[in-house]
């Protein structure tokens, strides 16, 4: 209850200082909607050529494209303003000793006490770009659907914090190791259905590095209806992966000896 | 002025003066090279998408992916960060130091966009070959020779594309997201996410005539060998060259308008 309200007041205070330059938030407006619409042109330009893509029909797609807008807005605004660049900025100039010394939780003042609340314009976008999908889609998701795709996209969303939390784990022991913008980069595979890529990768994508769940699996489950055979492995390797953040990042404050005087 | 320079003249002198300043910036950046790397991952990573999904589409067409090949390669050789090299140096106020030496601000800039082209592009090779080898391509030396002209012409255009963008930092304090927009054409009418042929008919048409497929697309269609016969190419060395005219244009006349109003606190 009291990160909660920690949180609340951090988030409050994040979206008065954006919102107090208004050209900037006009700016982001307008760009989010550019790059949306440069995604949402590639879909048509790809569907103008084929019926399908690796399986995917155009209005799948669609929705896939919200799905991945939705949860890369809730990454822009909760996750990277704090996670980007912690080797550098946490370790290697010693911002972490100001984290250890506040009385909150460590791992949460570093991973989640600032956000960006303007990013959350591409939520928006996001759900207005599913809403199309949806109805030219022809059927209406079930509320069981429904149900299950929410439970996905907050799996999807706990897996991206937890591994932006294990990259910056590796801090600890590399300081100089700055994976964070290959993870960044790694993100933008999501954007399509992961089915177009070949094996080895595909399996890495699902396995290893889990880009599936995050637009992929939520997509399916909307539009397919939920599989238990789906849903558990992915609750079950959601709660796995952040347990395991939790571990390393408490394993490596006990290596942190400190960088500032 | 050195003393070698002076012996030499004006376009002499500049030219000696950009060697040095790449040849300054090489080693400067060799020290950093993990950072090089992700600029390189983040430059290969749209033409590979791209090569995935166009190779989903068509499976039987190999032309597509050795498109793709040669589009990553002109991507990583022709990639500009001004908006970090040059930008940043208006916000922070230590332009004030180029703008002491006695020397054009612009010859830093372009000293630095060099040396990080080149080791891009050292580093980018390898990603090349991986892909290349994974799809199975094979790009021939004749047609990458071919492209040399165009090539040039186009990492011309997007340095000078790029560097305008950038002097939007004497009026904004947004020029990362005014290049991210920059970029953003680019990827949509340059040949990124699909070769300019896959536009429907308008679209194509209007892609042509702008600087982003100049930039990027026609060197890779001409590498890949998808470009047949001279006019093509000549038609498009054509619009290179008058894109390149109008950006160094408004680049001069914006330069000259930023620095009126450039003003920096401190010693």
């Amino acid at each position: 209850m009291r990160l909660l309200r920690l949180f609340g007041a951090g988030f409050s205070r994040s979206a008065q200082a954006g919102l107090a330059f208004r050209i900037n938030l006009l700016f982001d407006i307008v760009l989010s909607i550019i790059g949306l619409f440069a995604t949402l042109a590639t879909v048509f330009i790809v569907y103008a050529r084929t019926d399908s893509l690796a399986g995917w029909t155009e209005t799948e797609t669609y929705v896939l494209i919200g799905t991945f807008q939705l949860l890369s807005s809730l990454k822009n605004t909760f996750i990277d303003p704090n996670l980007s660049w912690f080797p550098e900025n946490g370790i290697r100039q010693g911002k972490l000793d100001t984290f250890l010394l506040q009385p909150a939780p460590t791992l949460y003042l570093a991973s989640l006490a600032r956000s960006n609340p303007l990013a959350l314009v591409q939520f928006a976008l996001g759900v207005a770009v599913i809403a199309v999908g949806i109805s030219h889609h022809g059927q209406l998701p079930t509320p069981g659907a429904f149900l299950a795709w929410t439970m996905t996209l907050v799996a999807a969303l706990t897996v991206t914090w937890a591994m932006g939390v294990l990259l910056a784990c590796l801090a600890f022991w590399a300081p100089r190791l700055q994976l964070d913008v290959f993870y960044g980069s790694a993100w933008e595979l999501a954007r399509y259905p992961t089915d177009i890529y070949r094996r080895p990768l595909r399996l890495v994508l699902t396995y290893l590095f889990p880009l599936t769940l995050i637009a992929t699996i939520p997509t399916n489950t909307l539009l397919n209806g939920p599989r238990l055979l789906v849903l558990a492995p992915t609750v079950a390797g959601a709660a796995f992966t952040c347990l395991l953040a939790i571990t390393c990042w408490r394993l490596g404050l006990r290596r942190y000896t400190g960088a500032t005087s | 002025m050195t003393a070698p320079a002076a012996a030499y003249g004006r376009p002499a002198r500049v030219l000696l003066l950009i060697a040095l300043r790449i040849r300054l910036e090489v080693l400067e950046w060799s020290g950093t090279w993990w950072f090089l790397f992700t600029l390189v991952i983040q430059a290969v990573l749209g033409p590979l998408i791209g090569m995935f999904v166009w190779s989903a589409v068509y499976p039987a067409d190999s032309s597509i992916a050795t498109y793709y090949v040669a589009l990553l390669l002109v991507t990583v050789m022709t990639e500009s960060f001004e908006q970090f090299t040059f930008s940043e140096k208006i916000y922070d106020g230590t332009i004030s130091h180029d703008l002491l030496r006695p020397q054009p601000v612009v010859i830093t800039t372009i000293g630095t966009n060099i040396a990080i082209r080149i080791w891009l592009t050292v580093m980018g090779i390898p990603i090349a070959v991986l892909a290349a080898f994974a799809f199975g391509v094979s790009l021939t030396w004749a047609a990458a020779l071919s492209a040399l002209p165009v090539f040039v012409l186009g990492a011309t255009l997007s340095f000078c594309w790029i560097y305008t963008l950038s002097l939007t930092a004497f009026w904004t304090e947004r020029v990362h997201s005014i290049v991210g927009f920059g970029w953003t054409l680019n990827s949509l009418l340059g040949g990124t996410i699909a070769p300019l042929a896959f536009l429907p008919g308008p679209l194509q048409d209007i892609a042509r005539v702008l600087p982003f497929y100049g930039m990027l697309g026609l060197p890779a269609d001409v590498a890949a060998g998808r470009v047949h016969g001279l006019p093509p190419v000549l038609t498009g060395l054509a619009y290179q060259a008058a894109w390149i005219a109008v950006l160094v244009t408004s680049a001069v006349l914006l330069w000259r308008a930023g620095i009126r109003r450039y003003t920096v606190v401190g010693a």
